[in-house]
């Protein structure tokens, strides 16, 4: 353990070591009211009927319990479909970051084709550019592809082609790959070994670490986007739950609204309490390597 | 979302369907077609799921309609909650997803031109496919044309007035029968049930997402005021009429705090609450209490109506507006007839569809309420459907006799109007959420605003 | 940005690289082969609409007929009554959240460096409100956080404190601390978790050496923590920036828009507002488009500025 800014001997000794308990526990304290607070607050309002929300001063726990709520949520906002749409979506952006994203970065850092430093170059500009700059040329994009003139409106590949356009994921897989020694590549190339078979035997297995990161952020990036799968996904049956919720919102009573917010946010928090471990390390360990 | 394959498909036994359809309207047709042919054609604004009775009277419709005319399908499109949600109606449209026959406001009609989407129709709307079509009310028709030529079909108008709760105003003490002709009695009645407690507003208003924009429209046409000038150029509402509209609103809210806690309102925001009990009055279309019953579990016997409240006697004018379908640009002479033979059996046909009223009692549904009033007073359509609607009426007749026996001229939106009713939204939300607000620069800022806006149109 | 390295593999074999000049035909068909898609998507979602929003805010559609408008769609973005209230606004905005939601996160980074307990317990919970979707989040916070009544959460909390209670979103000067808080909560959990990272990384003996030199927490805070992170420090402040330039489903969930008296009209809610509320797509691109050049000028001035100090 390295010294960090206070030394540990100093919080050992008796008046630090007090200032120390005092302080995890007040932080421990602080923080779960801060961060949990909110969702407790949210699980149980939802339990609550429209008049105990309303009364003053708010009650801490729901004095008659109305489950029914969450049912109600259920079903009037078809909840299971608009769940299945966000996952289907999510799955097909993974499925297909993972393949094209891991050939292109494997292209960019082993292959390294003519221009490909220009070709990351332009990727990696798309990095400066914010979305909401894009947005309404992509959204003109989408619903009249130039050539083609097919409209991607309310079709998965308004979401899943557009989200494979991730230069921070390919920098990512870029970086790991360029770390990955020359040495086990050019012993697969001495035996014969076609640059395919070389990234599925060798690359690969040693990249799963990194694989998991960018499924991780694949999956969570579009469960949380609301604008793009707003704007592409007009009708009823194709929405998001997010985007469906939001619909929903003007016209359904607000402990529905809110019991629906709970169960949107049950996958994530789930995925999220499961792969806690690789993603808190994916975004911290390795440090920050400039 | 059309079916492009089918649009070749020629389908003269279209017309032999065409004289079931018009034998069923008990109109006289030609029927003169032996060729086989399928047209399929999708529609949109089909009731969501939610909405279970509305739902099963549309597809029970488009059922008996294809037994009607054996060679059309009907491909039915639920587009949500509202089947004109601004920006997924401008994505619909942009996209070219838009139904083979498509909603829309009557405020529509530039930005469904401008996306190049919709088809002429004048040469289809004839009595072959919409038996009813020259008795439909002029000015209905005409917001749904440019320029002589027929862009869509008027389904529904409506007009503004006080749509109050007559429990609430017994509880109050107020007479039911007798709602506020004037700003100054709607004031008056506010405070009253306001005075009820239980978060109950008086009176009610939007805010927010330019509906509080639009309602400022509403209540400046009662004043006798428009939003902009004649030749549409400049701002028209800094002036006492402007004045009166915030002034009386911002009396309500902060005066005697009649007017709720909550506000930055927008429009299922309100219903909700009414729908739950907690709104005495609002201004709104006899529709209103439809949209409470089928959107927002409300009751609509809680509901009555009377005209819209000018400043010191009878209102000036009110807001109207309407909805209609649109065609798609692209269609087969057969699918435009298909479509429009559709709109007249679901539409605008005395008897069938919007207009069952014998289906639509039982489903607790209002039968019997002034509005829609598509058919020109006196024409064989208007006397069948009056008719029916008094046969049917589960509303009191007497509730709505108010708004009904008092008609108010009709004033349509100005072009222009959502980007106008966005600065209008700033200057309801500060009456109703700043004390201090001031109202003449409120209006001062916003007719800068637009004009500055107009300039650039 | 964070990084994972691959493990070195004990692979002790001394053989010369091949030479990649002798492969290069090959591996650029290869190499093109496997860039394809990616390429693809790029230059059909990323690329071209940078190049079609340029042109289309020149263009002006009418009547299903586009035509070169010249400077018309900039003219009236700029004449729009919203538009210099939606840059104020965001860049208000902006502003706020780079002293919460910068400064925040920061700070916490450090005092959970310190603490030798419940490290994960705490890294997971600063974490676990990013992974809510942000309608979500903001649903809690509007029905319940921000419920104007003596109802509502924060109003109770502040009554219980005998604090002066707040209107939240209906108050023109609540709107947008409540946006940044409400945002920063949602956020702050991965600027956190970074900057962790990047404390650790601070050799120890700096402490140390500032120590002995009788340097308390603070100054050490100034002298070792603050310039051992600055590049990273720098970089977030950036990201934060463009970021919150970017402030659209605050307003819109929280404030049903525009919020009271335009006090949450965002630059990025305007674009939303003119494409698809007011038929006027050409004059959302010119927006986009000159939020683009505000954005480049931004980071023109990040670049000097982080040339001049290294």
């Amino acid at each position: 353990m390295t010294r960090t800014l206070i030394a540990e001997s100093q919080l050992r000794r008796g008046r630090g070591r007090l200032v120390y308990g005092l302080l995890l526990a007040g932080v421990l304290v602080g923080f779960t009211l801060i961060f949990i607070g909110p969702l407790y607050w949210m699980v149980t309002g939802a339990l609550k009927s429209g008049t105990e929300i309303a009364q003053t001063p708010p009650t801490l726990f729901p004095t008659d319990p109305q489950p029914q709520n969450y049912a109600d949520a259920w079903s009037r906002l078809n909840l299971a479909k608009l769940l299945f749409n966000t996952f289907y979506y999510a799955l097909g952006a993974l499925l297909f970051q993972l393949v094209l994203d891991t050939a292109a970065a494997y292209a960019l850092s082993k292959l390294r084709p003519r221009f490909g430093n220009a070709i990351l170059g332009l990727m990696l500009a798309t990095l400066m550019i914010p979305a909401m700059v894009l947005i309404i040329p992509q959204y003109v994009t989408v619903i009249d592809l130039p050539l083609v003139h097919l409209s991607l409106l309310d079709s998965p590949f308004a979401i899943w082609l557009p989200a494979v356009a991730n230069a921070f994921n390919i920098f990512l897989l870029k970086r790991f790959f360029d770390s990955i020694p020359e040495d086990l590549m050019s012993a697969a190339v001495m035996d014969g070994a076609t640059p395919l078979r070389t990234l599925w035997s060798i690359v690969l297995p040693i990249s799963r670490p990194i694989l998991g990161v960018v499924s991780i952020f694949a999956v969570t990036a579009v469960w949380k986007d609301f604008l793009w799968p707003k704007l592409v996904m007009p009708s009823p049956e194709t929405r998001t739950v997010s985007v469906g919720i939001y619909a929903f919102s003007g016209g359904t009573p607000m402990n529905i609204v809110v019991a629906a917010a709970v169960i949107a946010a049950v996958p994530t928090v789930v995925f999220f309490l499961i792969f806690q471990k690789s993603i808190v390390s994916g975004l911290t360990a390795g440090g920050l390597k400039e | 979302m059309s079916a492009p394959q089918n649009r070749r498909v020629a389908a003269l036994a279209l017309v032999a369907g065409l004289g079931l359809s018009l034998a069923a309207c008990s109109t006289k047709s030609d029927n003169s077609s032996d060729a086989s042919g399928k047209v399929t054609i999708t529609v949109d604004c089909q009731p969501v799921g939610a909405q279970q009775e509305l739902l099963r009277d549309w597809n029970a419709d488009v059922a008996e309609f294809q037994k009607l005319h054996p060679n059309i399908t009907i491909k039915s499109v639920s587009v949500g909650e509202q089947c004109n949600n601004p920006p997924d109606f401008t994505a619909r449209l942009q996209g070219g997803t838009v139904t083979d026959v498509f909603y829309g406001y009557m405020t529509d009609l530039d930005q469904v031109l401008d996306s190049g989407q919709a088809m002429e129709i004048t040469e289809y709307v004839t009595k072959d496919t919409i038996p009813t079509w020259d008795s439909l009310d002029a000015g209905a028709k005409a917001a749904f044309s440019d320029g002589g030529k027929v862009y869509g079909v008027p389904t529904k108008n409506y007009s503004m007035g006080l749509v109050y709760n007559k429990n609430l105003f017994q509880q109050a003490g107020l007479d039911p029968k007798n709602p506020p002709k004037t700003w100054a009695e709607v004031r008056t009645a506010a405070k009253r049930i306001a005075a009820l407690g239980n978060g109950i507003a008086g009176y009610s208003d939007y805010s927010a997402a330019n509906t509080g924009g639009w309602h400022f429209t509403a209540e400046l046409y009662s004043q006798g005021g428009r939003l902009v000038s004649e030749d549409g150029k400049k701002a028209d509402f800094n002036n006492p009429m402007g004045r009166q509209v915030l002034q009386n609103l911002k009396d309500m809210r902060y005066g005697d705090d009649s007017m709720g806690a909550k506000q930055l309102l927008q429009w299922p925001d309100l219903l909700t609450n009414a729908a739950a009990g907690k709104v005495g009055m609002f201004i709104g279309a006899p529709d209103a209490t439809t949209a409470i019953v089928t959107q927002f579990q409300g009751k609509y016997q809680d509901w009555a109506m009377g005209p819209m409240p000018g400043q010191d006697g009878p209102a000036k004018a009110t807001l109207g507006g309407g909805e209609g379908y649109f065609v798609k640009k692209g269609l087969s002479p057969e699918q435009v007839r298909a479509g429009l033979m559709w709109l007249a059996y679901e539409k605008l046909t005395p008897g069938k569809g919007q207009f069952d009223y014998v289906r639509a009692k039982p489903e607790n549904q209002p039968v019997g309420l002034p509005q829609p009033q598509l058919f020109t007073v006196g024409s064989d359509a208007y006397r069948q459907d009056l008719d029916l609607r008094k046969a049917n009426a589960n509303v009191n007749v007497e509730d709505f006799a108010a708004f009904e026996n008092n008609p108010v001229p009709v004033r349509f939106e100005p072009p222009n109007a959502q980007a106008i009713y966005a600065v209008l939204d700033s200057a309801m939300s500060a009456v109703l959420t700043d004390p201090n607000a001031n109202v003449d620069a409120l209006l001062k800022t916003a007719e800068d605003k637009v004009n500055g806006l107009l300039a650039t149109r | 940005m964070a990084t994972i390295t691959a493990p070195r593999p004990d692979v002790q074999s001394a053989r010369p690289p091949i030479s990649a000049r002798r492969r290069r035909g090959r591996n650029d068909l290869t190499g093109y082969a496997f860039l394809a898609g990616a390429v693809f998507c790029f230059a059909l979602f990323s690329w071209y609409p940078m190049v079609r929003g340029v042109v289309m805010s020149f263009q002006r559609t009418r009547r299903g007929v586009t035509t070169w408008v010249g400077w018309d769609n900039y003219s009236r973005i700029v004449h729009d009554p919203s538009f210099w209230t939606a840059w104020k606004n965001t860049l208000h905005f902006t502003v706020l959240a780079l002293i919460l939601g910068y400064a925040v996160p920061f700070f916490v980074a450090i005092l959970l460096n310190e603490l030798r307990h419940a490290k994960g317990y705490l890294r997971a919970l600063v974490y676990l409100p990013v992974m809510l979707p942000p309608a979500s989040a903001l649903f809690l916070f509007k029905y319940y956080a921000y419920d104007p009544s003596d109802a509502g959460l924060f109003n109770a909390v502040l009554k219980l404190l005998h604090l002066p209670t707040s209107q939240w979103m209906q108050s023109s000067t609540a709107t947008m601390p409540a946006m940044v808080i409400a945002s920063t909560w949602m956020n702050m959990g991965g600027a956190v978790l970074i900057y962790l990272a990047a404390l650790q990384n601070i050799p120890g003996e700096l402490y140390e050496a500032a120590e002995l030199d009788g340097a308390g927490i603070w100054r050490r805070i100034v002298t070792v923590t603050i310039p051992q992170t600055r590049l990273i420090l720098s970089l977030m402040a950036m990201l934060q920036i463009v970021a919150t330039m970017q402030l659209f489903i605050e307003p819109l969930i929280l404030a049903n828009g525009a919020g009271t008296q335009d006090s949450a009209t965002s630059v990025a809610y305007l674009i939303y507002q003119h494409g698809f509320f007011q038929n006027d797509l050409n004059g959302a691109a010119a927006l986009g488009v000159i939020m683009l050049i505000v954005l480049a000028g931004f980071s023109a001035v990040y670049v000097r500025l982080s040339a001049r100090q290294d």
